[in-house]
């Protein structure tokens, strides 16, 4: 699927002053397996066509499944008119400050990510090996739930001012999680390039996680938690979704709001939202088509940076970061990180195990949820695979269990971080390459 | 919705002989939404949406594609690609049970179609809303009213004769303020929260027109809501103990849809979702014997009730709407199903089977899931608390991946203290798990209290779906919970 310029050239003359396309042509072929059989395959094609129109300080917005000319019309038609039955807003003038960075943004060249062949040239019996490798490389005993996605994405950002950005993103992954004798463990690998995923490792690293240990009692009060990156991931991407957006940080809804210059985490941690990094899943601009900045955020637990928009630009020095969300996006419409990548350590997995003594292992952190955003206040649980170590050797298997906490306590408690990134996302997240990270024992409470 | 039933006989005309069965769902779905925030004149956005999902099965295995092109190319490819997918896979193990032939019409009831009121009556009406909301004081930071109104018209005709056309419309609104005083952030919602920081579709939602969204009262409750999430600000926070709880109809409707609604998923019971949101404790063989609640809570799943978010005439395979009893006295007892997972079960489709749009395959999701009303009150449940909290609107929460231990979070909580509501609280939480919390229930609000919540914003399966969602609920009392931050 390829978008024509020739089309949304067209479909801006249409819409008129002040339209912004933002497009989407998404292709996702998706194997799901459970209990280690295939239970259903998808085959998705869809043309987003998201448009905004800003008339006058009035803003209208609306979405089809098309570029025809007649439907744009339409569409075009309705937003006239409900523009005209909007309410005058304030109207910019002419020298604003968001108006010069607009220029100043479309100026620079659009990021050339390549697309890799390996998914733009997929086949189902590629994913049905990988499926059968995964299986097939477990104990006959343990049952095998997950799913295999390739993605392929057109974006074409485009606007009345003669901004037009184009790109198409791979994207290969895959889910497995074991279970067996009543543990289970779970594998997620994620590249841009499918041939690059190591699909034959997951079994071993799948058997080795479900190692037959006994399980221990359940352990209460304060130790020592070593979060693997899955778990890291979960921790990292929703302190960066809470924390560190630019519209948050100015109407004091982040815990850092007013702290630019300070140390807000440990000086273990320095963090940057890079959508250009190949270490995570790049992408080259965002919905309003500003070109994704490298943008320095905490540097050795100092607050340097923060993610914006065009409207909240003047927080990042008059230029966009590149991270305004979609019109309608379900995770809300302030600026947020896109692309975290937290710099590895110098420990290897062993010397954090050893570092960790007596205390929790935990793989995964699952349903995070933020209780109070101000406080940075989460709950969630652990998953697959939560392990007791005594002295430095994992010793047990550890009942899940329910951890509340301030993510800023735990940022700032960090004492050991892994030297091995991996890469992962979430749903509110493009990639998150994230180390495991070693906490000092305090704030994550076994209750 | 002319032409649609043609282009869906066209696609089912191309299928190959191979093909044991197949069906299609034509969608367009439109969606207006209109939003009023404090310093802004107000955003309006129109979405529509129309494409095919093809459905078929080979060899006992699933394969499916959706697409956005309707013209004869697009058609053949995606025959093509549901076709490829299924022999692709090998043999299968799907069996569908009874054939559905239904041929039908239907139309969801409204009093004022939604769509043909003027935006200008939209925007008066959220602007009333924020004016109201905004005497509340300079403490108030944010405001957002809001109404979304949903059409889906449907075609869905499968290779056993059925051809069903049903057509689908929603409507709802609410309001969201946020307070801040430097040091702290509170939220109130209304009439129900949100648990992210969604815009628009936010408050009660329900099958029906225009007439839902002026009984929702946005104007006449703004200037209350906005002054609570004010009051939050300066609040005592919830004391952590173990102590009574009573919460409200709409809390308790969110927590029937962790604890009841997303484990009595027939899919879920057998293993689809473990890679996803997990598994449940609602295994099969726990079905008849497990102790989920006192003996006075029974939960079902009704898709058949007037005006709930979760109603249709059939799901989208075909099934007709139906009421499935999930709790019994106490005791779980069934689940939601869909015609696969029914025939894994040994039964026949529950008629929840239900898709996303057009470009979704139908998976097991909740219609409205109830609760059966009980012989109290709120207020007699109040009178009769020595010491305990009442609490209201939902703000965020969590649940373990079986369904089994979870934390709520509301917006507002108030001290109970010798039969009387007391002092406001703020960032109330509570915690327990499952068969413990609805073990120690002793209290539900009779008929009278009984109201449909209308939720849309259920997700679920991979690629996610969100799907509209009622729960029918009463305030309950629950003893010896654990509460605080």
């Amino acid at each position: 699927m390829s978008i024509e310029q020739a089309d949304v050239q067209q479909a801006l003359e249409i819409l008129g002053d002040g339209a912004r396309l933002d497009i989407l042509g998404e292709h996702a072929d998706l194997l799901r397996y459970a209990e280690s059989a295939i239970t259903a395959q998808h085959s998705e094609r869809r043309l987003r066509v998201r448009v905004r129109v800003d008339r006058n300080g009035r803003s209208v917005a609306g979405s089809l499944e098309t570029l025809d000319p007649d439907a744009v019309r339409s569409l075009a038609d309705r937003l006239s008119a409900a523009i005209a039955d909007l309410p005058a807003g304030p109207t910019p003038p002419a020298t604003d400050h968001a108006d010069r960075t607009d220029r100043a943004d479309h100026s620079v060249p659009t990021p050339v990510i390549p697309a890799a062949a390996s998914v733009l040239e997929s086949d189902p019996a590629v994913r049905h090996r990988w499926f059968a490798t995964v299986r097939d490389g477990l104990d006959s005993s343990a049952k095998l739930g997950g799913a295999i996605r390739y993605d392929v994405l057109d974006r074409v950002v485009a606007d009345a001012t003669g901004l037009f950005r184009a790109e198409t993103l791979t994207k290969a992954s895959i889910q497995a999680i074991a279970k067996q004798d009543g543990r289970s463990a779970s594998v997620r690998l994620m590249h841009r390039d499918a041939d690059q995923l190591p699909i034959e490792e997951i079994p071993d690293r799948l058997r080795a996680a479900l190692r037959p240990l006994p399980t221990t009692e359940a352990r209460h009060g304060t130790c020592r938690v070593l979060l693997k990156p899955q778990a890291a991931n979960a921790l990292i991407a929703t302190y960066g979704y809470a924390v560190l957006g630019a519209n948050a940080y100015a109407t004091g809804r982040s815990v850092v709001s007013g702290r630019l210059g300070e140390q807000v985490a440990s000086e273990l941690v320095t963090l940057v939202d890079d959508g250009c990094d190949p270490d995570g899943l790049p992408s080259g601009f965002d919905a309003e088509g500003n070109v994704r900045r490298r943008t320095p955020l905490i540097d050795h637990g100092v607050l340097v940076g923060l993610v914006s928009d065009r409207r909240r630009a003047g927080l990042t020095g008059g230029v966009p970061t590149g991270h305004a969300v979609p019109d309608g996006w379900r995770f809300g419409g302030d600026p947020v990180p896109s692309h975290l990548l937290l710099d590895a350590g110098t420990s290897t997995d062993d010397e954090l195990l050893a570092e960790t003594g007596s205390g929790l292992v935990v793989n995964r952190l699952d349903y995070l949820r933020v209780l109070h955003p101000k406080e940075t206040l989460v709950t969630g649980t652990t998953r697959d695979a939560t392990y007791w170590a005594e002295d430095g050797e994992l010793v047990g298997w550890h009942p899940q269990l329910r951890f509340t906490f301030r993510m800023d306590e735990v940022m700032n408690a960090i004492i050991g971080i892994g030297s091995t990134r991996e890469r992962c996302d979430q749903t509110f997240m493009e990639s998150v390459v994230v180390p495991s990270l070693l906490i000092e024992a305090g704030p994550l409470i076994l209750p | 919705m002319t032409g649609y039933r043609e282009l869906a006989e066209v696609v089912l005309g191309l299928l190959p002989a191979d093909v044991q069965f197949g069906d299609i769902r034509v969608v367009r779905r439109t969606h207006e939404q209109v939003l009023v925030e404090l310093d802004g004149p107000g955003e309006v956005n129109y979405d529509d949406s129309l494409g095919l999902g093809l459905r078929v099965l080979i060899g006992g295995q699933w394969g499916f594609a959706a697409t956005h092109r309707l013209d004869p190319q697009g058609l053949d490819a995606v025959v093509g690609q549901a076709v490829g997918q299924a022999r692709a896979a090998g043999g299968g193990r799907v069996v569908l049970g009874e054939p559905v032939t239904t041929r039908d019409t239907w139309s969801s009831p409204m009093v004022v179609d939604p769509f043909t009121v003027p935006l200008s009556t939209k925007l008066d009406l959220l602007s009333a809303t924020v004016k109201e909301a905004s005497t509340a004081g300079p403490l108030v930071q944010q405001i957002e009213a809001s109404v979304d109104f949903y059409r889906d018209e449907k075609v869905f005709a499968n290779t056993e004769g059925a051809m069903i056309e049903q057509t689908l419309t929603e409507s709802g609104g609410g309001l969201m303020v946020n307070a801040g005083d430097g040091n702290d952030v509170q939220r109130r919602s209304f009439p129900q929260g949100v648990p992210r920081q969604i815009r628009g579709q936010r408050g009660d939602f329900a099958t029906a027109g225009f007439e839902h969204v002026l009984s929702l009262g946005l104007p006449e409750n703004a200037a209350r809501v906005a002054s609570e999430a004010v009051a939050l600000l300066s609040a005592p926070q919830c004391p952590d103990e173990v102590t009574t709880l009573v919460a409200g109809s709409n809390q308790l409707a969110m927590v029937l849809h962790e604890c009841a609604g997303h484990p009595m998923e027939a899919d879920r019971a057998l293993g689809t979702e473990a890679s996803l949101a997990g598994g449940t404790y609602a295994t099969p063989e726990r079905r008849g014997n497990f102790r989920w609640g006192t003996p006075i809570v029974s939960a079902y799943a009704d898709a058949t009730i007037p005006g709930g978010l979760g109603s249709f005439k059939y799901d989208d395979e075909g099934t007709p709407a139906q009421r499935t009893q999930l709790v019994k006295d106490g005791i779980f007892t069934g689940y939601m199903s869909s015609r696969e997972y029914a025939g894994a079960l040994g039964g026949q489709s529950t008629g929840q089977a239900r898709a996303d749009g057009w470009q979704r395959l139908p998976l097991v999701r909740m219609t409205n899931i109830c609760l059966e009303p009980g012989e109290s009150s709120l207020d007699e449940m109040i009178a009769g608390t020595k010491r305990g909290i009442l609490v209201d609107t939902n703000r965020g929460f969590s649940i373990d991946d079986q369904r089994m231990n979870f934390r709520f979070q509301t917006e507002i909580g108030w001290e109970i203290r010798d039969g009387k509501v007391g002092r406001m609280l703020k960032n109330c939480t509570y915690q327990s798990d499952t068969p413990t919390f609805w073990g120690s229930l002793d209290a539900l609000g009779g008929p009278d209290e009984w109201r449909v919540h209308g939720v849309p914003s259920c997700n679920k399966g991979e690629p996610l779906q969100v799907a509209h969602v009622g729960h029918g609920t009463v305030p309950g009392r629950f003893q010896k919970v654990q509460v605080g931050r």
